[in-house]
Formats: C-alpha cells, sequence, structure tokens
C-alpha cells in the first residue's frame, strides 16, 4: 500500500505531515503492536483514508456499475437453481443491486462533508456520550448483514461535536464492507482527528448473521469490541465511568 | 408425491432441476463417472465469478488481504442458505410418522427461522410457531422444524413460507387441523427503503379445524403468546 502523508483537515496547527503522521500513528500504533512499522503506518493510513481520500464511488458510478451488479446477481440466481424468470424474482437482480449500492453508500461519502459545519467551541470538558446508536453494516468475508449497537463517547477538549454526526460517522464506516475492530477503530480515529479531543471511547455490540444464519449457527451470540484513545485509555477510572453508563 | 408438487410453488424450476440432478445422479453412479460433482463445481465457479464482479461494480478493491476470499466464501454461503431447494419433504419425513391415539393440540413453538428475501436477497429472521391436531398419526417433533428448514432455506415471500409449511405438514399426517404462524424480521425494511427498526411481519395460516373453529384457534394463539 502507497505511503500518504497524513494530512488533517482539522488541525489546529495546519498539517505538518510529519507531525501528524506521528500523532496518526500514535492513535492507532498501540493496536498493530505485532505488526512492523511499514505495515503499522500503512494500517494507519488504511484506518484514516476516510479523511484524505478521493470517495472511491459517486452516484453517478451507481448508475453506470447497476447494470454490470444486475447480471452478475442474475448469474447468481440462476447458479443456484432457482428461476430468473418467475414474477417473484423478474426485478430481483436490479432491487438486489441497487440494496447492496445502499449497503456500500458508506464509499460514497467522507467525513469532511459531513462534518464540516458541527464543530462547536464549547468550554465543555466532561464526558459526552451518544449511545444505542443502530448500526448495519455487510460482513466483508461472506457478504452477509452485521447489525447492532454502537456507543460512543468523548471528553471534548474545548470543542464539541453535533450529537448527530457522531451517528453519521457511524454511517459512514459502517455501511462498508467490513470487520467490526476495524469498523470500531475507524469511528474512534475519525472523532479523534477531528475535535482533537482529550479521549475517545467506542463500543460496538453486534450479532452477525455469518454466525447465526449459517457456519456454527449460534443464535444468541453478540460480539463486542472496543476502541479506547487518549484518557479513555490511560485512566482507568474514566474508562469505568464511561462503560457503567453505557451500560445502564 | 402429491405435498411434494402441491408445495413447491417456488420450486417448479428446482424441481426440475432436482429431477435432472437426480437423473444425472443415476447416470454417475452407473458409469462411476463424476458429471455431478463437476456440474455442481461448475455452478459453484459461475456464483463465484459473479460475486467478484459484484465487488468490483460495487467499488471495492478485489485483492485486498480482507476480500481475497470472500467471492468463495460468499458463494458458499449462498449455496447453504438456499440448500432447502435440493430437499424434499419426503426424505426427512418418511421414517418419523407413528400411530398414536392422540387427538389433542401439539405445539412446536419458538422455531428459529431464517430466510432470505426473494426481492432483495436479504436475509429475514423469525420464529415459527407450528400445531396440529393429530388424527391418528402424530410426527417425530424436531420432523416439524425440519420442514421448516427445507422451506426456509429459499428464496422466500414470508406468506409463501407459512403456506408452504402448512401445506406440507397436512398433506404428509392428514391432520384434523394445522396452523402455523411466523413472526419475522425483514432486513430489507430495517437497513434500507423505509428502515424502520422494530417492525414485524406477522403471517398466518390455519387450515382445518384451526379454520373452521374459532375455540380451537383461539386455544392456540393463547398458548404461543408470550407469557
Amino acid at each position: 500500500m502507497e505511503q500518504r502523508a497524513v494530512q488533517t483537515q482539522y488541525a489546529a496547527g495546519h498539517g505538518d505531515p510529519k507531525k501528524d503522521a506521528g500523532s496518526g500513528t500514535t492513535c492507532t500504533g498501540e493496536v498493530n503492536g505485532e505488526r512492523t512499522a511499514a505495515a503499522a503506518s500503512s494500517s494507519s493510513s488504511a484506518v484514516t483514508e476516510g479523511w484524505r481520500e478521493e470517495r472511491t464511488r459517486s452516484v453517478e458510478d451507481n448508475e453506470m456499475s447497476r447494470p454490470g451488479l444486475a447480471a452478475a446477481y442474475r448469474t447468481i440466481l440462476s447458479g443456484l437453481g432457482e428461476d430468473p424468470q418467475r414474477q417473484g424474482l423478474l426485478k430481483t437482480p436490479l432491487r438486489a443491486a441497487t440494496a447492496m449500492q445502499f449497503f456500500t453508500k458508506g464509499y460514497q461519502e467522507k467525513i469532511i462533508d459531513v462534518l464540516n459545519d458541527a464543530i462547536f467551541d464549547e468550554d465543555h470538558d466532561e464526558m459526552v456520550i451518544v449511545k444505542d446508536i443502530d448500526m448495519f453494516s455487510m460482513c466483508e468475508h461472506h457478504l452477509v448483514p452485521i447489525f447492532g449497537r454502537v456507543h460512543i463517547g468523548y471528553l471534548p477538549n474545548k470543542r464539541v461535536l453535533g450529537l448527530s454526526k457522531l451517528a453519521r460517522i457511524v454511517e459512514i464506516y459502517s455501511r462498508r464492507l467490513q470487520v467490526q475492530e476495524r469498523l470500531t477503530k475507524q469511528i474512534a480515529v475519525a472523532i479523534t482527528e477531528a475535535l482533537k479531543p482529550a479521549g475517545v471511547g467506542v463500543v460496538i455490540e453486534a450479532t452477525h448473521m455469518c454466525m447465526v444464519m449459517r457456519g456454527v449457527q449460534k443464535m444468541n451470540s453478540k460480539t463486542v469490541t472496543s476502541t479506547m484513545l487518549g484518557v479513555f485509555r490511560e485512566d482507568a477510572k474514566t474508562r469505568d465511568e464511561f462503560l457503567t453508563l453505557i451500560r445502564s | 408425491m402429491e405435498y411434494r408438487t402441491a408445495s413447491e410453488t417456488n420450486g417448479k424450476h428446482v424441481a426440475e432441476y432436482q429431477n435432472g440432478f437426480n437423473a444425472d445422479l443415476h447416470v454417475q453412479e452407473e458409469e462411476g463417472g463424476r458429471a455431478g460433482e463437476t456440474e455442481t463445481r461448475s455452478k459453484l465457479s459461475r456464483i463465484q465469478r459473479a460475486y467478484s464482479t459484484v465487488l468490483t461494480e460495487l467499488g471495492e478493491d478485489v485483492d485486498r488481504e480482507g476480500l481475497l476470499r470472500t467471492p468463495l466464501r460468499a458463494a458458499k454461503a449462498m449455496q447453504f442458505l438456499t440448500k432447502g431447494y435440493h430437499e424434499t419433504t419426503q426424505e426427512i419425513l418418511n421414517d418419523a410418522i407413528f400411530d398414536e391415539n392422540h387427538d389433542e393440540m401439539v405445539i412446536v413453538k419458538d422455531i428459529d427461522l431464517f430466510s432470505l428475501c426473494e426481492h432483495h436477497l436479504v436475509p429475514f429472521f423469525g420464529k415459527v410457531h407450528i400445531a396440529y391436531l393429530p388424527n391418528k398419526k402424530v410426527v417425530g417433533l424436531s420432523k416439524l422444524a425440519r420442514i421448516v428448514e427445507i422451506y426456509s432455506r429459499r428464496l422466500q415471500v414470508q406468506e409463501r413460507l407459512s403456506k408452504q409449511i402448512a401445506t406440507a405438514i397436512s398433506e404428509a399426517l392428514e391432520p384434523a387441523g394445522v396452523a402455523v404462524v411466523i413472526e419475522a424480521t425483514h432486513m430489507c425494511m430495517v437497513m434500507r427503503g423505509v428502515q424502520k427498526m422494530n417492525s414485524k411481519t406477522v403471517t398466518s395460516v390455519m387450515l382445518g379445524t384451526f379454520q373452521e373453529d374459532p375455540k380451537t384457534r383461539e386455544e392456540f394463539l393463547s398458548l404461543i403468546r408470550k407469557n
């Protein structure tokens, strides 16, 4: 993966690439402790790509790729032994194509578009929590839905974010082909880079249909992942307060 | 068999496919050839290639680590989720029908159900409650759940699914009555479109005594209600 300079649009000190690259790696380096430095930076750039990268897709791209997608789904239907000409399945390839594009619409959006206006200067330094955010994603390994709840907490450092923007950040990253661990980290890093808060905590509790509908078929299993950055990571009491508040 | 054709309303093409497949199997047994196997493998690779196209058209990078084997996994997952096409009620029920002098209601409730919406290819899941009034013949209890599996592991519409389950039991056992209630959440309504998180769809089929006698129906419905 080619190296990209980590530029953060919201850096008060106006991105010095090297300086920001350092802070970027610090955010993500802890998790990738086992990897080499090169891999760590490339995975950090992978995680923070929502900030810098051009949109992978546009609305026009969607229009153009829909016939190809529909044709692929028609092949899948006949490969499974169904009759694509029967009444219930006539328009299914197109519907499935549009649905899949909707489930991956996170590729069409950038964080900066969603957040630009809604960062406010407030002299508030107590914990802000938005919990029970419904999340729907797609397992990148089986192309089967994942759904659950996201709980986000952050300790502002003079800058607060419009509350719905936290949910929008969740939407951008979850409406993609995802792995729950990566999703958690992307949300946490996005908030960190936007607000430079004292700390961020993200907890995701989700049910994976790939485990429930097929494979091991464990109906009631839930997967919980969390990312704690800044004060949430260093101070156990802050972390405890966050975890207690999201539990109730 | 009668119940096979009556209830295979979304499997007519598949029944022919299955018959053709079985015919191939006979040929395969006779000739000791691998015709059936190669056919299955070629179907799998066609689906696999289709999923590769899907990933590329969605704008993803098919060569990144997490997606390398996804077309194969997705193809196999989809085959598993539609495995009901290759199963028939006849095969699973033949052994487990017993003569019992029992004519009171038998209910199996809270059977977990997972199916695929045939309109969007997105899962829907929920619970099935089945009741029947035996007429000298009772069926092994797990067979009711297996009937649910056969018909739910297909591209389905919830209305048709309820009817197919009820008809299959009706034709296999010839009971005095059959009732099937399905309560399901449709991801196509929750994850996209209207996006109503808490909506549930309930369908029911009442045959025989359950249809004619309101008291029987009432007894069934109160027994499956969550207390």
